[in-house]
């Protein structure tokens, strides 16, 4: 396929194309949709508000790195499986104040959040970020997504929440640890958009297929 | 004619006739004096630092003509005079009860208590009332009592500080805790003498003005103590035998590993002869698989043997220490956790299993044995692979030449200081200037700079740049020049914090009937399934649940596999002992055998020259080798780990120059192996400044930043400085948002905050301690001038061998990361289960 975004890689799923960006984003090319799971926007402002100095910079530098995504795929629109304020003590004027910047410099984009976990705690993000929620999970096709990657009758599920990592080994007895897309039979997992978060209880199944986000470049294991 | 010294007709009444040394510190305190006293364990050092204060005192009582006699009421007694800091708050108990002996039957009003973590919350209330007068706590207590914005009401009558055991502390950041401790007490008790008591060290000087303060010139600072100080040696050490059980044949004695029992027969034999003995190891893993060993080999002996270490609960460690004592313990196997405090008097066998590791800890741990006038101290080591008869022989030779180990204090760590300073804001607030002079009469701090300073309160008042934008959430608030704290929960956090200098996260281990066993670290708890079976406290455990930091267990029944391990169980061999063992393989290598344990490795050492070579004293020896791993380089330096790491880094980055390499490297005390997946330009290198100490400072950094070794020294800095909190005890869920691994942190802060001084110190602390830079650039000296024996071997080595099977392995590349990935398989995420093998593999497809 010609066009793709630098550094990414296409892949069917459920009879359909889906698009793995390095950006730790799926883009799906018939719906001109990108989805994106566990932002956690404010995490860092929840650490600051527990008097832990964590340095300002990491949601905008992940807002950045969306807006990068949007941009190169010229999406129509943006959902969110998640996670997408991380902590209610986490919103701080100033970390909402950045996203209403980014959020003006993509207005034409329509923007959903499926609540996950953290939602339910976080809240709503502020009516005028112009970001729908809901709690159903969000139909196209053949996928449904959601934010807990469990089958569902209704179709392929992508999901997040396991903020899924793998573990590589290679000659010399070298090791290193990635990011990763992990697509099942009937469950498909995207890794977590947020920079500051950790790897998630993910082990990889024989019957996953399995994509690795090397820094700049979306690869496949087979 | 002035009457008898009291403290004198005590020792004659208990049949005792003070040592010399201890008359002279006594003499010393009375004319205002501090210092260092150092000797051998079990000769009087308890006494010797703490009776001048007593004798003072009787003396001030005396002349107020005030009544001698015991305190009715505690409200009676004598307020704050002693305060004796200890490193293990194990020691309290029993450092409290040898001090309240003097005290009671000389009939002051004294009281005498301790008060550490294992304090009850009843006698803590009765102390946040009123002090002793004679307090033993730890530093970190010490630290607490500093929190109080009555800490000046509370130390107004002190006289004397002791701080015990001073050589464990003095290369470790408790040790700096008690620099600054020191330093507060100074600066509010002007007459106030300070006495550290330490084993014997090869830096004793360094270790009194670390205790007693000095200037940047390394003068005791104006500030810091007024009096002379003095260093007062103990009585003569007792002579020290040290012998190895030699095995019989060296064919199947391995050649690496520390878990290896073959020698436990013998050991066996040599425990009956024994009336009491200890068996000391290197980790607690081996403690465990020890004691489970010997019961395993005769039942019987479970009903006289036991094991010590530190993650026991404390009522198991007392019954053991006590039945040491009493006699009904015969055999304890321990760790290092038997190194320190009283005297089991009865102990007449030492073992080592494993290697020494270092002259000064050999030499203490055998002067565990042999109490009693003129009774040599006896340590028999035990090896577990056949180079420690090499390092047994070795250390008896450096003790023969009386070379001890130093321990070098450690320079202004940062993370210390924002935690200090907070404790100096709630301990009723500071100004800047005051602090400064404070601060820099420590040795630790004495070249702090005002930038250095300034940071780190911009740190606790602003959180340094990331909080400038939030002055809501600063931690200390500056008011008119005093820096407190007004928030409580800060407050209420900063006291769970102080305690976490040393521990890392600790698991307790628990009955499901509710008895409390110890403690395990969280890696190996993450490892377990339900149902899986370990040992644990000398027992087989069957693992049930994980809830609440609590890792819940029921005695287990039939085939136990898993023993748990510990971090930080890996010590290097020091510095003394790593020139040592060059200078044995030297006599080996010109085919001079004079001991038992090097004629007993002769057939390795020769299986070692036969497959390669022994190399000179003048030589570097490289051996290279291809395997399925792939192309292994093993070097030969013998500088002791530590120096290793910090030379495969910097070999590994130099190599990688040249064309884009990826490395795994293993160290040990010996020597280091890089291992790549293809060949290292190792003569190209050689040939352009692999050896140089050109550009060492550049490429070491670089090497260091390559290998990511900064991001794991963090850890141990985020978490004193407070940036990771474990959470309040019993309201782990609400603090879930706030769990974030150091490592995560370290990223955020190099991405978004290049400039954190704690970023920096955490490359410092490596560059410094962990791969001891300064050595370095001496140890690359010496190898520049060697002649390079480069020998391609068909077959690992002796001394290749344990370095080939080590599975802790740093990495460093400089190939782009998709490159490497190509190359790699996916592994299971828990090796250690079985269940998911690794069944993928790298396919086409990419881009």
């Amino acid at each position: 396929m010609t066009g793709l975004p630098p550094g990414s890689l296409a892949h069917e799923v459920a009879g359909s194309t889906v698009v793995m960006l390095p950006q730790r984003a799926l883009w799906l090319p018939e719906h001109e949709t990108v989805l994106v799971a566990d932002l956690h926007w404010g995490k860092a402002a929840a650490f600051r508000a527990a008097h832990v100095p964590v340095p300002v910079g990491t949601t905008a530098s992940d807002l950045a790195r969306l807006s990068i995504v949007l941009e190169s795929t010229r999406a129509q629109r943006l959902v969110v499986l998640g996670d997408l304020l991380h902590a209610r003590s986490g919103r701080h004027a100033d970390t909402l104040d950045v996203i209403a910047g980014w959020r003006a410099r993509h207005a034409a984009v329509h923007m959903l959040l499926v609540r996950g976990n953290h939602d339910l705690h976080a809240g709503d993000p502020p009516p005028e970020l112009d970001i729908a929620c809901t709690s159903a999970p969000w139909r196209a096709g053949s996928f449904v997504g959601v934010h807990e990657p469990e089958p569902h009758a209704a179709g392929y599920v992508l999901a997040g929440h396991w903020h899924p990592h793998v573990t590589l080994r290679g000659r010399g007895r070298t090791s290193t640890r990635l990011p990763a897309f992990a697509f099942g039979p009937s469950v498909g997992i995207l890794p977590a958009f947020s920079s500051f978060t950790g790897g998630g209880m993910y082990e990889p199944r024989p019957d996953d297929d399995l994509f690795v986000i090397a820094d700049d470049e979306v690869l496949a294991l087979t | 004619m002035t009457p008898r010294d009291p403290v004198e007709d005590w020792f004659a009444r208990r049949g005792w006739a003070p040592f010399d040394f201890q008359r002279e510190v006594w003499d010393a305190y009375t004319r205002g004096e501090s210092g260092l006293i150092h000797a051998a364990t079990g000769t009087g050092k308890t006494y010797a630092a703490f009776l001048g204060a007593v004798q003072e005192a009787l003396a001030e009582m005396r002349s107020a003509q005030a009544p001698s006699r015991k305190p009715r009421r505690r409200a009676e007694a004598s307020p704050l005079r002693v305060l004796w800091l200890t490193p293990l708050r194990a020691l309290a108990g029993d450092t409290e009860q040898a001090l309240r002996l003097p005290v009671e039957e000389l009939g002051m009003p004294w009281t005498v208590e301790s008060r550490t973590g294992d304090t009850s919350s009843a006698q803590r209330a009765r102390q946040r009332e009123r002090l002793p007068s004679v307090l033993v706590t730890t530093p970190e207590s010490l630290s607490l009592l500093l929190c109080r914005d009555d800490h000046a009401r509370l130390f107004a009558d002190l006289r004397c500080v002791v701080v015990d055991e001073w050589h464990e502390l003095l290369s470790t950041k408790r040790g700096v805790q008690v620099e600054l401790g020191l330093a507060r007490l100074r600066a509010l008790c002007p007459h106030l003498r300070i006495w550290g008591v330490s084993a014997t060290l090869g830096n004793l000087d360094e270790a009194a003005d670390t205790l007693l303060g000095t200037d940047s010139t390394g003068t005791p600072h104006p500030h810091s103590h007024p009096r002379p100080r003095r260093i007062v040696r103990g009585v003569v050490p007792k002579a020290v035998e040290v012998e190895a059980l030699v095995p019989e044949t060296m064919d199947r004695f391995p050649w690496a590993g520390h878990l290896n029992t073959k020698l436990l027969p013998e050991v066996m034999r040599r425990l009956e002869e024994a009336s009491s003995a200890i068996v000391f190891t290197n980790t607690r893993s081996q403690c465990e698989i020890w004691f489970q060993s010997l019961i395993a080999a005769n039942p019987d002996w479970f009903a006289f043997t036991a094991l010590h270490h530190g993650s026991l609960s404390r009522a198991q460690r007392e019954d053991v220490e006590d039945g040491l004592r009493t006699g009904r313990y015969r055999v304890v196997v321990a760790t290092s956790s038997l190194d320190l405090g009283v005297d089991f008097a009865p102990v007449d066998l030492v073992m080592q299993i494993g290697s020494p590791k270092g002259v000064a800890r050999l030499l203490q741990r055998a002067g565990r044995s042999g109490h009693g006038p003129g009774r040599v101290s006896r340590i028999v080591c035990v090896p577990t692979h056949a180079f420690e008869l090499v390092e047994v022989a070795a250390a008896r030779a450096a003790i023969a030449a009386g070379r001890i180990e130093s321990r070098d204090p450690l320079d202004r760590p940062l993370d210390l200081l924002a935690q200090h300073l907070v404790t100096l804001a709630l301990g009723g607030g500071f100004t800047r200037d005051a602090v400064m002079t404070e601060l820099r009469s420590t040795r630790a701090y004495r070249q702090l700079s005002d930038e250095e300073l300034d940071w780190v309160l911009e740190f606790v008042t602003h959180g340094g740049t990331a909080l400038r934008a939030y002055p809501e959430y600063a931690k200390v608030h500056c008011v008119d020049g005093v820096y407190r704290v007004t928030d409580r929960r800060v407050a209420q956090r900063h006291l769970l914090n102080i305690g976490t200098i040393v521990s890392d996260h600790a698991i307790a281990v628990q009955y499901l009937s509710g008895r409390r066993l110890g403690t395990i670290e969280e890696s190996f708890v993450a490892r377990l399934s339900p149902g899986d079976k370990f040992f644990f406290a000398g027992t087989a455990l069957e693992f049930v649940r994980m809830r609440d930091l609590t890792a819940w267990v029921r005695k287990a029944k039939g085939h136990v596999g898993a023993v748990p391990r510990w971090m930080g169980a890996r010590m290097p061999l020091s510095t003394e002992l790593a020139a040592a063992v060059r200078t044995t393989l030297e006599q080996a290598r010109t085919g001079t055998f004079a001991t038992p344990e090097m004629e007993a490795v002769r057939p390795v050492l020769e299986t070692q020259a036969q497959r390669s070579a022994i190399p000179r004293p003048d030589e570097l020896l490289i051996e290279r080798t291809e395997t399925r791993d792939g192309h292994h380089l093993f070097v030969y330096p013998f500088e002791g780990r530590l120096v290793h790491e910090g030379l495969a880094a910097l070999w590994a980055y130099r190599l990688a120059q040249f064309t884009p390499l990826s490395f795994s490297f293993s160290c040990n005390d010996y020597g280091f192996e890089l291992l790549s997946p293809e060949p290292a330009p190792l003569t190209e290198a050689l040939e352009h400044g692999l050896l140089s100490t050109e550009h060492l400072l550049h490429d070491i950094t670089n090497a260091l930043n390559a290998a990511e070794l900064a991001r794991r020294q963090f850890r141990e800095v985020a978490r004193v400085a407070g940036l990771v909190f474990s959470g309040f005890p019993g309201q782990n869920k609400s603090t879930r948002q706030l769990q974030a691994s150091s490592s995560l942190l370290y990223d955020v802060f190099v991405n978004h905050d290049p400039h954190n001084l704690l970023v920096a110190q955490a490359r410092r602390e490596v560059l410094e301690r962990q791969l001891e830079s300064s050595r370095l650039g001496r140890v690359l000296e010496r190898l520049a001038r060697s002649t390079v024996r480069v020998v391609d071997v068909e077959r690992p080595t002796p001394l290749a061998f344990p370095l080939m099977i080590d599975m802790t392995r740093a990495k460093l590349s400089t190939e782009k990361l998709a490159d490497r990935v190509r190359r790699m398989t996916v592994a299971a995420e828990k090796p250690t289960r079985s269940g998911v093998a690794s069944v993928f593999r790298l396919g086409g497809g990419s881009p």
